[in-house]
């Protein structure tokens, strides 16, 4: 297996256009599946590995002409959580950074590699879909835009094509919202895989909510969200009995899978009583 | 002798390990060697059970690199092992017992084409029927473990019995009962299972192993490949943990038959986390059905206990792991009559055998889960309750076994009573936020120290004057972490009234040191520890005296050792020591002694099944507390402080003490919430540390240690052994708290380890607690 370090932009797209190339950022997940597939050594490896870290173009935090900011893909976990910008504006995001894994691996896993490796409990994806971001796709043939949400397309599965890499996320802040959260039931206080995860944010209009955005991780394929209980909410105040009212909708139309983590049954019914918590916010 | 200050000095191994530049046997690669690696087919072929048609070993033996491919056929001697039975190949010809049973063993010249190799491996295993559960596995017509064993999958079954338990419990004024079921634990080492083998020309193995046993080790070896054991060297650097996981054979037999393939060059092994999961020893997964009887007052009158123990697919320890936990299955307590029945059973699971806590930690959530119930019932304060019961100085155990030893577990509970946290736990509950609920719980243990009756727990020390006049203590028992060789570096200088830095040790070697027992069962400073007091104080006065001549006195009185010299205080004359090692011939410059540990000799209670090792004479002590708080949405459970107050006689390093309190109480806490070894048909399916969850820095609170004060009369400077005892604590001490804060019936829902969230939420929905108490 070669692995190439390019320096730019151009030399990256040139680089990754060798047959079997794939990006390699921090290579928390990857070098973890690559691991494991040697040993099994039925599964084929990558003929070569293209370090992203080098690439400056794909780091570092920007705000855009229209507010919006743009989270280089190539960012780690620990960088973002130190950007002020991503501090004051995205405290949901900064939460979830804050909870994944442990300081070595935020060290070195990077946004897009949380993004691309598509799992349902990727700790970033229910604050980036609640807040409706966008992803930038880069190749040899120019960039292109697409909502975060087509962009994931089951676990594993995005729609990057070959000779593509992420090379940001465009998150809206939302300052509108006055309730922000986001809450990881793990099994252990770090280096624990979401079993559920909750992403809220709720707009209020004198007391009452006029829009709630509602994204768990871990139950299901990808990112779940639930237009039912957003509805549930919108034109009632915060109050317990409210989001009580939403959270049985949400037991009643979510449909987690068991695994070695939790049952089925555990997590629907937490995936309702994280609602829960909002009343104390 | 002046006593030990408990501000010593830091471990003397401290230094060398926080810089990195201990050498452990996992960091011995031998200039040239070869890497073995053991094929085993049952985890990739799903299949824990079966019968073994074959194995393809051509192409992994077209891979570069690829040395040699050894199965059963090239196995000399009888192919079995074991501590006590030998019922385990050493590679598998005929059938497979569990999932990591080994069929073959791969010699190649680095560690990617070992990988490789064993990767394009192939086994025909032609799938049998299997037992996955002890009750099953009892049943007629179950699937047999090992085929035409007399006995079936019995491997052992025991009875001790004092009093009548089950007529006391008929007529006992209050009864309570309850099923109990503790898990499978792994051990989770952080130095996985490792070591390096050579034949020399003279036909010595000379081998490094991560072992808690270099000296029985040879025995093991020699038995399973039929070699002369004595022609076995071992030694056994610093272990990066051990828990009873390297407590008999892991690597030692296939090491051995690699090396003797390897044409003269050292080999390697070392397991990685997913082997040493698949293959390692496990802490044995128990079901217990109890009954306690007491008189209104809560004086216990009988308890009935009955034990099924799941061993895995061979015996190794768990006769004797059924053993030490039938002998403390009434728990620390006055208790006139028991009864305790135990059975262990092999299953086509993963092979359990010692962990910390040996039984006793399987124990301990039954006996204080039942105690609690009774406080309850009572309507008593649970700590009262255990304070009127407990077992001091002079008192019968449940065993039957009189405590003519220190025994100062009513201390202990002062000790926790008297402490804020116990003072302030109805503030505690009554503190908790929204949707969240709070508990205090105490628990009380304990730990026998020893062999047992039937076995000699031994000890040999050897302590030598070296050229330069400093001394060099001959360790005979490993150190896995746990401290003693800083004991013994202590104990050593105190004894020759040296400073700390004169003193050199030698890790285990067999054919440097002389014979002693394992590291276990919390002896390994105390018997040791007791040998080489002897040994030094037999120095001491052999060097004052030798020293006469050099000093020109006609009679020894005066002559005394201080650092570094001999002096005549009467007449202020000194002789160097470095000046009188080179007067004295070297056989001159050594002492050695032995200890062997007292065993019980006053037992009232009758025993049927035991071979050896039954019962015990010394004990350590402790009670903990565990304040928690519980989330009432997600169930999960977080310690918030956690207190042990440890009767582990006199201490004589104060932050060993503590490490061991603190060490065994994180441990007990990854049992009692986090840590879930899952198996499905004997395959576990949490086959590393992604899956298998053990505590991390944030799931732990500051454990706080207090020392009670004692003396044990035999042990060295008057110490216990405390190296399990903590292990034994948090499992009870949480389920105490759970019940504190969700009530008695939640609690009675709570008695399957560990507390996961899931398992509290769904006790929390039964109870309808969580309702109740929502205040948001
Ligand atoms: C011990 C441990 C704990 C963990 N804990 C958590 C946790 O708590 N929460 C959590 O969400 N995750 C966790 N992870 C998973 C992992 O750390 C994260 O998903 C991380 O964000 C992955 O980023 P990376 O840069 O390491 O990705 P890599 O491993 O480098 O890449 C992952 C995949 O994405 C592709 N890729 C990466 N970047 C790009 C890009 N810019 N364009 C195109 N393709 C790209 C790679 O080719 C690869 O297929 C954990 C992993 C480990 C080993």
């Amino acid at each position: 297996m070669r692995v190439q370090s390019p320096r730019d932009l151009a030399e990256l797209f040139e680089a990754l256009q060798t047959p079997g190339a794939q990006p390699l950022a921090g290579g928390t997940d990857l070098l973890v599946r690559l691991r494991a597939a040697r040993k099994d050594g039925v599964k084929p490896l990558p003929a070569s590995l293209v370090r992203l870290d080098g690439v400056e173009a794909l780091r570092g935090v920007r705000r855009e002409a229209d507010g919006a900011l743009r989270l280089g893909a190539a960012s780690t976990h620990a960088e973002l959580l130190a950007h002020p910008l991503v501090r004051a504006a995205l405290p949901e995001l900064a939460a979830a950074l804050t909870q994944l894994g442990s300081p070595p691996i935020r060290n070195m896993g990077t946004l897009g590699g949380n993004i691309c490796t598509a799992s349902p409990a990727g700790d970033c994806l229910p604050p980036l879909y609640a807040l409706g971001a966008v992803v930038e796709l880069a190749s040899q043939a120019g960039a292109r835009r697409m909502r975060l949400a087509e962009f994931i397309a089951g676990p594993g599965r995005t729609g990057l094509k070959p000779g593509e890499v992420l090379a940001a996320a465009i998150v809206p802040p939302a300052p509108e919202f006055q309730v922000r959260h986001f809450e990881k039931v793990g099994r252990r206080g770090a280096l624990a895989i979401a079993v559920v995860s909750l992403s809220a944010l709720l707009r209020l209009e004198r007391g009452r909510i006029a829009e709630a955005r509602l994204a768990w991780g871990s139950v299901g394929p990808t990112v779940w969200r639930c237009p039912e209980a957003e509805a549930e909410l919108v034109g009632r105040k915060p109050t317990l009995a409210a989001l009580s009212a939403a959270a049985a909708v949400v037991r009643e139309n979510v449909r987690p899978i068991g695994d070695l983590r939790a049952s089925a049954d555990y997590r629907r019914q937490v995936a309702g009583n994280l609602l829960l918590r909002l009343a104390l916010l | 002798m002046p006593l030990p200050s408990p501000s010593t000095p830091p471990r003397a191994d401290a230094l060398a390990k926080a810089t990195g530049a201990e050498r452990y046997a996992f960091d011995s690669i031998p200039e040239g060697c070869l890497h073995a690696g053991a094929f085993r087919p049952g985890a990739r072929l799903g299949i824990a059970h079966g019968r073994v048609r074959g194995v393809d070993a051509g192409a992994a033996l077209s891979i570069p690199g690829v040395v040699r491919v050894l199965t059963a056929a090239d196995v000399p001697g009888p192919n079995l092992h074991g501590i006590i039975h030998r019922d385990q190949p050493v590679l598998c010809g005929e059938v497979i017992r569990h999932a990591g049973d080994p069929v073959a063993l791969v010699l190649a010249e680095t560690p990617e084409a070992l990988r490789d190799g064993l990767a394009a491996l192939r086994a025909d295993i032609e799938p049998l029927p299997g037992a996955f559960d002890a009750a099953g596995a009892l049943k007629p017509g179950a699937p047999l473990v090992h085929a035409g064993r007399k006995g079936g999958n019995l491997l052992l079954r025991a009875k001790i019995e004092k009093g009548d338990a089950r007529a006391a419990l008929k007529n006992a004024p209050v009864v309570v009962r309850g099923e109990f079921f503790t898990p499978v634990q792994e051990h989770a080492f952080l130095e996985t299972q490792c070591g390096t083998a050579r034949l020399l020309p003279d036909g010595t193995l000379d081998m490094t192993l991560s072992t808690q046993s270099p000296f029985r080790d040879r025995f093991e070896i020699g038995a399973g490949l039929g070699l002369d054991p004595l022609s076995i060297r071992i030694r056994a650097p610093h272990l990066g943990g051990g828990f009873g996981g390297k407590d008999g054979a892991t690597v030692q037999c296939l090491l051995a038959l690699a090396a003797l393939n390897a044409g003269g060059r050292p080999v390697r092994m070392a397991w990685d986390r997913e082997e040493s999961v698949l293959a390692g020893f496990k802490r044995h997964a128990v079901r217990l059905r109890c009954a306690l009887g007491a008189d209104t007052d809560g004086t216990l009158l009988a308890h009935d206990c009955d034990m099924l123990f799941d061993t895995g697919a061979y015996a190794h320890l768990g006769g004797e792991v059924m053993e030490l936990s039938m002998e403390h299955a009434c728990g620390p307590y006055r208790i006139p009559n028991t009864r305790v029945t135990g059975r262990c059973v092999y299953t086509n699971n993963p092979i359990a055998g010692a962990f910390r806590g040996f039984g006793v930690a399987q124990a301990s959530p039954a006996f204080e889960g039942l105690m609690d119930e009774l406080a309850a019932k009572l309507g008593m304060d649970p700590l009262e309750l255990r304070r009127r019961n407990a077992l001091a100085g002079g008192d019968v155990n449940g065993a039957g076994v009189r405590l003519n030893a220190s025994a100062h577990l009513p201390e202990c509970l002062e000790a926790v009573a008297a402490h804020p946290l116990w003072a302030e736990r109805e503030a505690w509950r009554a503190s908790a936020p929204a949707f969240t609920m709070r508990g205090v719980g105490v628990a009380a243990v304990f730990n026998g120290m020893g062999y047992g009756r039937g076995l000699p727990d031994m000890a040999i020390a050897k302590v030598e004057l070296t050229d330069a006049g400093g001394f060099r203590v001959y360790v005979s028992v490993a150190d896995m972490g746990q401290g003693n060789a800083s004991a013994f570096a202590l104990l050593a200088a105190q004894e020759l009234n040296q400073p700390p830095s004169s003193i050199e040790l030698v890790m285990p070697d067999t054919e440097r040191c002389h014979p002693s027992g394992s590291s276990s069962a919390g002896r390994t400073t105390y018997t040791f520890g007791n040998a080489l007091i002897k040994a030094c104080a037999g120095l001491r006065a052999k060097l004052a005296s030798r020293a006469a001549m050099p000093l020109l006195r006609d009679t020894l009185d005066g002559l005394a050792l201080e650092p570094g010299r001999v002096v005549h205080a009467p007449s202020g004359k000194a002789l160097p020591l470095a000046v009188l090692a080179r007067f004295l011939p070297h056989d001159d410059r050594i002492c050695v002694a032995e200890f062997l540990m007292p065993v019980a000799q006053d037992v009232a209670g009758k025993a049927e099944g035991f071979l050896i090792g039954y019962p015990h004479l010394l004990f350590a002590y402790a009670a903990h507390l565990a304040r928690i708080e519980v989330d009432g949405l997600t169930g999960r459970v977080r310690v918030c402080d956690y207190l042990c107050a440890t009767d582990g006689g006199r201490v004589l390093h104060r932050q060993g003490f503590d490490q061991q309190a603190q060490g065994g109480a994180a441990q007990g806490i990854g049992y009692a919430l986090f840590e879930e070894f899952r198996l499905d048909a004997g395959r576990s399916t949490t086959g590393d540390l992604g899956t298998y969850l053990i505590p991390t820095a944030l799931d732990l609170p500051d454990i706080a240690s207090l020392a009670v004060d004692g003396c044990e009369e035999s042990g060295p400077h008057g110490l216990k052994g405390v190296g399990e005892v903590g292990l034994n604590g948090p499992a009870p001490a949480v389920a105490a708290a759970l019940r504190h804060c969700l009530g008695d019936a939640a609690a009675r829902r709570l008695r399957r380890l560990p507390f996961t969230p899931e398992r509290v939420l769904a006790a929390l929905k039964a109870g309808g607690t969580a309702r109740n108490r929502r205040r948001a």
